[in-house]
């Protein structure tokens, strides 16, 4: 193997430009896939990360007419914990409502958490300083889309636990920013007291948010969500783009590999009375066709190497910096931060290096077979057909 | 009485050609002694060329058989031959198959990395094999900065370097001028006679017949003339 290596090096070095022709291509195709797959990476990572520390935290306790797709379930689904069930649970109490910010109707939902909770990372302990008679927190998103600002009075009118309807003016008491918008777009957030007094479903929640000592277990009329259950919409749409970035980098790899296999093919061609002098000097023909396996392979290895140098300032510096995606990602209602920060782990690097050594040594290979039919005293005459 | 290396036996080799065959080599039974300086003669065409590949073991008879060294070709392995070639045949061409991205030195060592010798003997060995030559100071350069003749004595030095029995020169000399040819024909004694190895030429240039023992004449692929000569050039 150690000889094998060293020729195709030499064989490879010594064929200069048509070597780093196909480098270069491989090595495109390495940036490519790594980088597309470490923002895949990171959105994935950070989706999961900013959904668990601002929104789900372990997992969420529904109650059993809740369907977070059906505004319609929401007015109704609340109800409250049999006694002592409601360790290590956070109650939010989620209620239909309209806004009328400069006179337009704007249906919203109105979330009520306990101004003492930790379990996501909404910062309503601001509320407390408010003096305002019902302040309210609301998300940057809500705001711009609102044009609301702190300390702008906007109507609300919403109903109490007897469907008979009630309005007043809030406060924008403070605006959060977050990277969650499903937990900002078209919702105000208040403390759960108020919401409670306001809406008199005093002590009833319409979901619970599980801290990590919560231990699920099966209680009548409520259902526990875990993490990865509320996740499952998110991954799946993450499993969705690596699928249709596969036909990317299928086309890629095709014609990178394609490159290889055109100079196989070429040099098993070309290379005839090399190919004779190896067997005449005491080779036998799969050891010859190994140096020509090798060599395809290596090229990869030559690209990974090429690619690590042109491509790790890039890789680092959009993994520190971050990739701004503004928000666009947001009318496609996916999950996803305005800024990525991609995530490259040594596993993506030497998986994707060994994707394309074991795909260029295949299409090295194949046409290198013809070495093993070859009539040597032919090879040497150059004169195969 | 001296040890036979080569014998052939009935040895016929037929091509297949169109629909038909044609016989390159018809009934062809000779031997060669361990130390001979021989040379296989006729014209163009006469199947000397696909004699010394067979007896190489690149090629293998149609009929007869073909003993070199002690092992029947015909029942040879691929591996086997490749294994014989490797420890114990050189071969020389017209072209000098030199393997051009590598220097002159890498060229010459390769038998040696196949047989799996130490970097230590290779390189005694190489350096050896270039001073038989007179290209002890060309070591590192590429065959492409070779002169004709220089080529051609790399080949030799690659051939000899693992001190075969036998070497095969099929037409050596066909490219190269008259001053070059005497020059490696010249070496090529002097190798056959310090270190016994057996040479076998295929060639129709009056210059290297000038040097062998005995000269053999292929005529349409069979043994016309058989003599023993006696050398115009000894060394
Ligand atoms: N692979 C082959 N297929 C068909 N005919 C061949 C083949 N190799 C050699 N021949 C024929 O065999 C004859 C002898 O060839 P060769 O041994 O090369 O002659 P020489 O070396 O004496 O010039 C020639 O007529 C040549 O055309
Ligand atoms: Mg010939």
């Amino acid at each position: 193997m150690k000889m094998a290596l060293q020729m195709a090096f030499k064989n490879l070095i010594g064929a200069g430009l048509r070597t780093w022709l196909n480098v270069s291509v491989l090595s495109f195709c390495f940036i490519v896939i790594v980088f597309y797959n470490g923002f895949l990476n990171g959105w994935q990572k950070q989706g999961r990360l900013d959904a668990m520390n601002w929104e789900f935290a372990q997992g969420q306790l529904y109650h059993a007419d809740y369907d977070p797709y059906d505004v319609f379930t929401i007015q109704d689904a609340h109800g409250s914990l049999p006694e002592g069930e409601s360790q290590h649970l956070t109650p939010v109490l989620i209620q239909q409502a309209t806004l009328y910010p400069n006179g337009r109707m704007n249906p919203i939902l109105i979330k009520g958490i306990p101004l003492d909770q930790k379990v996501i990372n909404l910062p309503i302990d601001l509320l407390a300083k408010s003096t305002a008679d019902i302040p309210v927190f609301i998300g940057k998103r809500m705001a711009e889309s609102a044009k609301l600002s702190e300390g702008d009075q906007v109507l609300l009118r919403w109903r109490d636990q007897y469907g008979t309807y009630d309005a007043a003016n809030i406060t924008i008491a403070g605006i959060f920013d977050t990277e969650v918008a499903t937990i900002d777009q078209g919702q105000i957030w208040l403390t759960l007291d108020k919401l409670w007094k306001m809406t008199g479903l005093t002590d009833e929640a319409t979901l619970y948010i599980a801290d990590s000592q919560y231990q699920p277990q099966p209680i009548s009329g409520w259902n526990f969500q875990s993490l990865n259950s509320l996740l499952k919409d998110f991954e799946s749409a993450v499993q969705a783009e690596r699928i249709g970035s596969m036909v990317i980098y299928l086309v890629l790899l095709g014609i990178g590999l394609l490159a290889i296999f055109d100079t196989q093919v070429l040099s098993v061609f070309r290379r005839q009375r090399e190919i004779g002098t190896y067997i005449a000097l005491g080779m036998t023909k799969n050891q010859v066709l190994k140096i020509f396996t090798v060599e395809g392979g290596m090229y990869s290895i030559f690209a990974g190497i090429v690619g690590m140098v042109i491509g790790a300032p890039l890789f680092y510096y959009t993994a520190t910096q971050g990739i701004n995606i503004g928000s666009s990602a947001e009318g496609m209602g996916v999950r996803m931060a305005n800024i990525i920060y991609p995530a490259f782990g040594p596993g993506l690097v030497t998986g994707t290096l060994l994707v394309l050594v074991f795909s260029a040594k295949l299409v090295s290979f194949l046409p290198a077979r013809k070495i093993s039919k070859m009539n040597p005293v032919n090879a040497l005459k150059g004169k195969l057909s | 009485m001296s040890e036979k290396i080569i014998i052939t036996e009935n040895l016929v080799k037929r091509f297949p050609v169109g629909d038909g065959e044609f016989t390159a080599l018809n009934n062809i039974n000779l031997s060669f002694e361990k130390g001979e300086f021989s040379g296989i003669i006729g014209p163009s065409g006469s199947g000397k060329t696909t004699l010394l590949n067979i007896i190489g073991s690149l090629d293998s008879p149609t009929e007869g058989s073909a003993t070199v060294l002690g092992h029947r070709i015909s029942d040879l392995s691929h591996k086997e031959s490749a294994f014989l070639r490797n420890m114990h045949i050189g071969f020389i061409f017209q072209v000098y198959n030199l393997l051009p991205v590598y220097t002159v030195f890498e060229n010459v060592e390769f038998a040696l990395i196949l047989q799996k010798r130490s970097a230590t003997e290779r390189k005694k060995a190489v350096m050896q094999a270039l001073e038989w030559v007179g290209l002890e100071n060309m070591a590192d350069k590429k065959p492409s900065k070779l002169s004709g003749g220089e080529g051609q004595r790399v080949a030799i030095a690659r051939a000899m370097v693992k001190r075969p029995e036998l070497v095969l020169a099929d037409e050596p000399t066909a490219n190269l001028d008259a001053k070059n040819a005497h020059a490696i024909l010249k070496t090529m004694k002097t190798l056959n006679k310090e270190l016994n190895t057996t040479f076998l030429f295929s060639t129709h240039d009056e210059k290297v017949m000038d040097y062998l023992n005995r000269l053999v004449r292929l005529e349409d692929g069979e043994v016309d003339k058989d003599d023993i000569v006696q050398p115009k050039y000894m060394v």
